[in-house]
């Protein structure tokens, strides 16, 4: 059966109002773990290393209350191509990647197709480390109003101003774009339902039939895009209307300060990220 | 009820129940019984306010949105719920048109982007190009000075008549306008109006027509069902419906202008029998007032 329910699939972007520790600390401090946590993703590649840190970031989404399925669904279109780049990894990969506290084993060789012990490592450390990211970034945004994260990104960035960052205007293209991902989920959900009641079929066919799905994807992508523009042009002119200027001056309704808790947690992450990363060679797998 | 009780029912609707994003935390329940019937042939309105679910409805109505129990669907004596209905026929029978449908074009060509449908179908080209002149006659397109025309070139009535054009292009035995004529001028409203009246009486198309304006729906319309917070509270002939303003102002709806007026009149004395519900009826009776 046809599911034309986009904003199910669209979990990154989305916020849910709570009244968790992770809903109420500063969103500087949720930005600075995310880079924290964040580093230590891309340095980690060990096995053992990527246990801890999804076990972290699971227990953080656990904290926050926020349905671990429902951040977990974010992952299903995007599974395909997963599921692609996993089976390139595990085939291809073989000879190229010596496997990370191991000896480098060759289960399965045939004309260019290796499997070994490294590249089924590469697999399942890749599979991990897209999972800690789909936490970390689900949960900044479904914890955080958008309002609250450019306010937070626009405070983090204010330092670098000195050297010519635009701190203002890239925390208000960053909460534009964030904003417009639930809209164009919707509209997307419209367009289908329009071109499949005059005859096109979606979601019918498997998602596996790319090429298929590609040639129906034109149909979809044309008016979305006109109705991107059509919004940005509005948008436009609704600043232009209030003579919007920018960050100089501004004030915010809602100041920011950042409390204990918040220092205690970014000092806790800190230490975390630290450590991870000063032992990254000593995790044995 | 002109024809209500002879007449084959083309679609039934029982006690239908939907939510939206069931099962997440944005989970939200937008219909909780809806139940009507429309026969082959008939012109039905459906109105309420914004928000009562009458979008969620018509989208059961060509199986965009499949009913769950214990609602039921039946679409030309096929049962929505059976998951091997074929419901690219279902579409083909029945013609969904949206509210700003003209953001659905994509082809670079009006010609073009009216035959998607039909070319979906499978049809062959000289079949096509038949459907497709008949589609734009039937909107007022002039086929050959439009049918080259750039799509996105168009004013923005023109693209809505395209927009409706590629939905009758399928040639559908029902045809659901859900609230498909907001934002065009009056005039381009009332001509699009016409022409769809025209194609519900001379070519027996089963017309449902979603719209917050009473008068048009009182054009429109032989019968009415009316929805409020997802149900369906009455239901009737226009005339009935119309008949009961404040029932109607208690789902935050009202009645036709002229309505309204031979209301008050009569209230004032004057001797009305019939309350006229278009204004080509409050002519007649102020007339037979008048010249009695």
């Amino acid at each position: 059966m046809e599911d034309f329910e986009f904003l199910r699939n669209v979990t990154v972007g989305q916020y849910f109002p709570g009244d968790s520790i992770v809903h109420r600390i500063d969103p500087r401090t949720k930005i600075t773990v995310l880079i924290l946590l964040a580093m230590v993703n891309a340095f980690i590649i060990s096995y053992t290393g990527n246990i801890v840190l999804l076990a972290v970031c699971t227990a953080y989404v656990l904290v926050s209350g926020i349905s671990l399925r429902f951040i977990l669904s974010g992952l299903k279109p995007a599974l395909p191509l997963i599921i692609m780049y996993a089976i390139m990894q595990l085939l291809f990969f073989g000879e190229a990647y010596a496997p990370y506290g191991l000896e480098t084993q060759i289960y399965f060789e045939w004309w260019i197709i290796t499997i070994s012990n490294g590249s089924i490592q590469l697999v399942i450390v890749t599979l991990m480390r897209f999972l800690e990211i789909l936490f970390l970034v689900s949960l900044l945004t479904a914890t955080t109003t958008t309002t609250d994260l450019a306010h937070g990104v626009e405070g983090m960035l204010r330092p670098f101003q000195r050297i010519g960052v635009p701190a203002h205007e890239v925390s208000l293209i960053g909460t534009i774009a964030l904003r417009f991902v639930p809209i164009f989920a919707e509209q997307l959900e419209i367009i289908m339902k329009a071109q499949a009641s005059r005859g096109a079929d979606f979601g019918g066919g498997s998602v596996w039939q790319f090429i298929k799905t590609a040639r129906q994807m034109v149909a979809l992508i044309v008016p979305l895009f006109v109705d991107a523009f059509r919004r940005a042009e509005d948008l436009i002119l609704a600043m232009e209307a209030r003579c919007y200027v920018g960050g100089k001056g501004r004030t915010h309704i809602e100041a920011f300060h950042m409390t204990t808790a918040d220092f205690l947690i970014i000092a806790g992450n800190l230490v975390f990220a630290v450590l991870m990363l000063t032992f990254r060679t000593s995790f044995r797998v | 009820m002109s024809h209500t009780d002879q007449a084959r029912p083309m679609i039934q609707v029982n006690d239908l129940h939907h939510v939206y994003l069931r099962g997440t935390p944005l989970e939200t329940t937008a219909l909780k019984g809806v139940t009507m019937q429309i026969c082959e042939g008939e012109s039905v309105g459906i109105i309420g306010r914004t928000g009562a679910g009458k979008s969620t409805i018509v989208q059961h109505l060509n199986g965009l949105i499949r009913p769950r129990e214990p609602g039921k669907v039946i679409i030309d004596g096929q049962d929505m719920s059976d998951p091997s209905v074929n419901v690219k026929a279902i579409r083909q029978k029945v013609g969904l048109v949206f509210q700003h449908p003209e953001q659905q074009l994509f082809e670079r060509l009006v010609g073009d982007d009216i035959a998607f449908g039909p070319k979906k179908l499978g049809m062959l080209r000289e079949e096509r190009r038949e459907r497709v002149k008949w589609a734009m006659e039937m909107v007022g397109l002039d086929f050959e000075r439009f049918k080259d025309r750039f799509t996105f070139s168009l004013s923005g009535g023109e693209m809505r008549k395209v927009a409706i054009a590629g939905v009758l292009a399928l040639q559908p035995r029902v045809l659901i306008l859900d609230e498909s004529t907001t934002g065009v001028d009056p005039r381009g409203r009332k001509e699009l109006l016409a022409r769809i009246v025209e194609l519900h009486r001379h070519h027996e198309v089963t017309l449902i027509f979603v719209s917050p304006n009473m008068e048009e729906v009182a054009n429109m319309v032989d019968r009415i069902y009316v929805i409020d917070d997802g149900r369906t509270v009455m239901g009737g002939t226009t005339r009935e419906i119309f008949d009961r303003p404040e029932e109607l102002r208690q789902y935050g709806l009202g009645v036709p202008q002229v309505t309204t007026v031979a209301h008050r009149l009569r209230e004032r004395g004057l001797p009305i029998t019939r309350i006229p519900l278009t204004v080509a009826e409050a002519e007649e009776d102020l007339w037979k007032i008048l010249s009695s």
